[in-house]
């Protein structure tokens, strides 16, 4: 059984040469062709994401199974880049290796984000192309199924996707829905058109926000940014007024010093009513003054620092769960690889209990023969001794096998018995 | 036969001890969210319950008696087994929810208070037992009300904090939003409130019922009069609520805390003093 993995990730290539390497789903049409003719015993499965370009290979037999030297030259000829451009980042892992680096990354160790969930979709999405495209065979299938069982029982079994980690999950999971119970009658004013902006409006969005002002100097940006999210723009002359009628408001002009000072907030406060309103100051430097925070019980102010503490804390929380998450993987990995090995085994186990079968009935045909007077119950005696006789003589051969094949694959021993027995593959 | 003498032997440990367990797996979720560590808060809060009703139920039986009406430990019981009943109920709907953190500790200063109190069946007036149900009954509803407005109370405050202090939910517990608390505290005053106002108005026509018989109350009773203060103290809660703004979350919270605690502490306190009184 050889099982091989080629690949190349985010912890030790650039973006450049991740991008020139990466599959589309065209190229893995192609890639897949390809390979199925230059390796036809082989099976394979393409991962291609952003943070990583793996090629896993599996083959049942020893012969012309694709070295890492042909594969980088693979990735080289049908990507048209330089060999020894990137023969150095392409890492390879055999056997173990290589099923203990697939549960890895199914279970979100080996992402940039530890423990983040898109990567079990992109798993999954790898395998089944490869299942389209008939380049997977029973043995890749057997590693995947198992990859995605593993990164679901790590999800469930220990705390690695546990709390969110980015700015925006933070602000609206932890502290948005802390403070309000629904979203869907609550109006969000979004001070700037910038990145953090439009992030934390797909995450309001999801929990239900419909009643969106933008308001930004470049009335161009406001309008797009509005446009994408069902809502309005205002003239940015008529913040005071859109701050009054905010129950959330997200910041990030850019500016170089505090849009909203804390005299302005309060004047604000005073004017209008004065409800819980939820401020996520995402601009560097800050656009509203840390003051304005304790103007009154209900203002909930958070700048980017304080929700990148809670993300700090949250990826610590996850770090501690890695190493729970490695004893799975091993457990796995060695289960797995029994099973695969045990597979090994599996045609030589038939042929010689086929065959000693074979000659059991033979004999025992020969014998009824000589003795037709037997009844059917002498009979059924004499049958049932002579299996009971070939499965004791077959039980210490095949338990040894058995034994052998729990620290891989027995080859030697799969040799001396087709040798002694004249078994054929 | 054999199954009453067994159900006889549960006493007041056996679910206190429960629901101390209980406690104790709850406050292991604090630090990490764990499906054993819930499962098993919930079979000891079950086991409690199913103890704490069987208690109730011998007792009951033994004095020929209804819990409500049997002696002020039977009546302490039934009052922490509602609490009990609504964290289960609430705590199955809500996976994450961090309630018994400060419910349980409420349940087990009531159950814990009752090894003060008289556990004697006490001597009940002769006749209108509808109405002396009715009083039982709805002061019992009533002060459950108001202690569920104590903890979503003092909820509202933690979760405020945390939100102040910018801290992220730690654990594997959570609290429900501002807003919904803000909204439980408001309502359990609102429907606590004239459950005790029924209770006092029952209570007060059983006194001048007793003015007929001949061992009439007191009407000065300290008990009484006790129970009279808090009502008041109530009532300008229930006034103030009335015409709060909605947005005055951390007031209400604040103000349920110091009327129900001023309620809990005088309830416990005159039954651990076990005062000479007709209510005693």
């Amino acid at each position: 059984m050889n099982l091989q993995v080629v690949y190349c990730t985010h912890h030790g290539t650039d973006l450049t040469l991740r991008e020139k390497l990466a599959f589309s789903d065209e190229q893995t049409a192609r890639a897949y062709d390809h390979l199925r003719n230059e390796f036809p015993d082989s099976e394979f499965v393409v991962l291609s994401t952003c943070n990583r370009v793996e090629l896993y290979t599996a083959q049942e037999s020893a012969k012309n199974v694709p070295t890492h030297q042909q594969l980088a030259e693979f990735f080289a000829e049908f990507h048209k880049v330089p060999r020894e451009e990137l023969f150095d980042d392409l890492l390879e892992r055999t056997g173990p290796d290589a099923v203990r680096h697939l549960f890895s990354v199914a279970a979100g160790i080996d992402s940039m984000v530890v423990g983040e969930p898109q990567i079990v979709a992109q798993v999954r999405e790898a395998y089944a192309t490869a299942r389209d495209h008939r380049a997977s065979g029973p043995l890749a299938n057997a590693m995947f199924e198992r990859a995605l069982k593993v990164g679901k029982r790590i999800r469930t079994e220990t705390g690695l996707s546990e709390g969110r980690i980015s700015i925006a999950s933070v602000a609206v999971g932890d502290f948005g829905k802390s403070i309000f119970d629904r979203f869907d009658d609550k109006r969000v004013l979004v001070i700037g058109a910038g990145e953090m902006a439009e992030e934390t409006l797909r995450y309001l969005h999801a929990e239900g926000v419909r009643d969106v002002v933008v308001t930004n100097r470049s009335i161009e940006r406001a309008k797009m940014l509005a446009g994408q999210w069902g809502g309005t723009t205002a003239p940015f002359d008529q913040l005071d007024e859109l701050l009054g009628q905010a129950d959330i408001i997200v910041s990030t002009t850019g500016a170089s010093r505090p849009i909203v000072s804390c005299e302005r907030f309060q004047e604000v406060r005073r004017q209008g009513d004065p409800k819980e309103v939820f401020i996520l100051d995402l601009g560097a430097p800050r656009d509203f003054d840390p003051a304005i925070g304790e103007v009154d019980d209900n203002v909930f102010l958070y700048c980017i620092d304080d929700l990148e503490a809670t993300c700090d804390q949250n990826r610590k929380v996850r770090k501690k769960e890695i190493a729970a998450a490695q004893r799975i993987i091993d457990e796995e990995t060695d289960e797995f690889m029994q099973a695969v090995y045990h597979r090994a085994t599996g045609p030589i186990i038939r042929n010689l209990r086929e065959k000693w079968n074979e000659i059991s009935q033979l004999e025992l045909e020969r014998l009824f023969g000589k003795l037709p007077d037997l009844n059917q119950e002498d009979r059924d005696h004499l049958e049932q001794c002579f299996n009971r006789m070939v499965n004791k003589l077959l039980h210490p051969p095949l338990e040894v096998l058995r034994e052998e094949a729990r620290e891989g694959t027995p080859h030697g021993l799969m040799d001396a018995l087709k040798r002694l027995f004249h078994l054929r593959d | 036969m054999l199954g009453e003498i067994n159900l006889e032997k549960v006493g007041i440990s056996c679910f206190f001890l429960s629901y101390l367990v209980a406690f104790a797996f709850e406050v292991t979720r604090l630090i990490k969210k764990s499906r054993t560590s819930r499962a098993l808060m919930l079979l000891f809060a079950v086991a409690g319950l199913c103890a704490h009703t069987i208690f109730l139920l011998v007792r009951s039986r033994a004095a020929d008696l209804p819990p409500l009406v049997g002696s002020q430990l039977d009546w302490m019981l039934v009052l922490a087994w509602l609490m009990v009943l609504f964290f289960l109920v609430y705590s199955l709907l809500d996976e994450s929810s961090a309630l018994g953190i400060f419910f349980l500790p409420l349940v087990l200063l009531i159950v814990g208070s009752t090894y003060f109190v008289g556990q004697e069946p006490r001597a009940v007036m002769e006749g209108q037992h509808s109405l002396k149900m009715a009083h039982a009954a709805l002061l019992v509803f009533g002060i459950s009300g108001v202690v569920i407005g104590f903890v979503i109370g003092l909820m509202y405050l933690v979760q405020h904090r945390r939100l102040k202090r910018k801290h992220g939910q730690a654990g594997g517990l959570s609290m429900p939003s501002l807003a919904k608390l803000a909204r439980w505290n408001r309502l359990s005053v609102m429907l606590s409130f004239p459950l005790l106002t029924a209770g006092m108005l029952t209570g007060v026509g059983l006194g001048l019922y007793s003015q007929r018989t001949p061992e009439p109350v007191q009407l000065l009773d300290p008990v009484i009069l006790s129970y009279g203060v808090v009502w008041l103290v109530m009532a300008v809660l229930f006034g103030w609520l009335l015409r709060a703004k909605p947005t005055a979350g951390k007031q209400v919270a604040w103000l349920t805390i110091w009327g129900s605690g001023f309620l809990l502490l005088t309830m416990i306190g005159l039954q651990v003093l076990n005062m000479d009184s007709w209510h005693s």
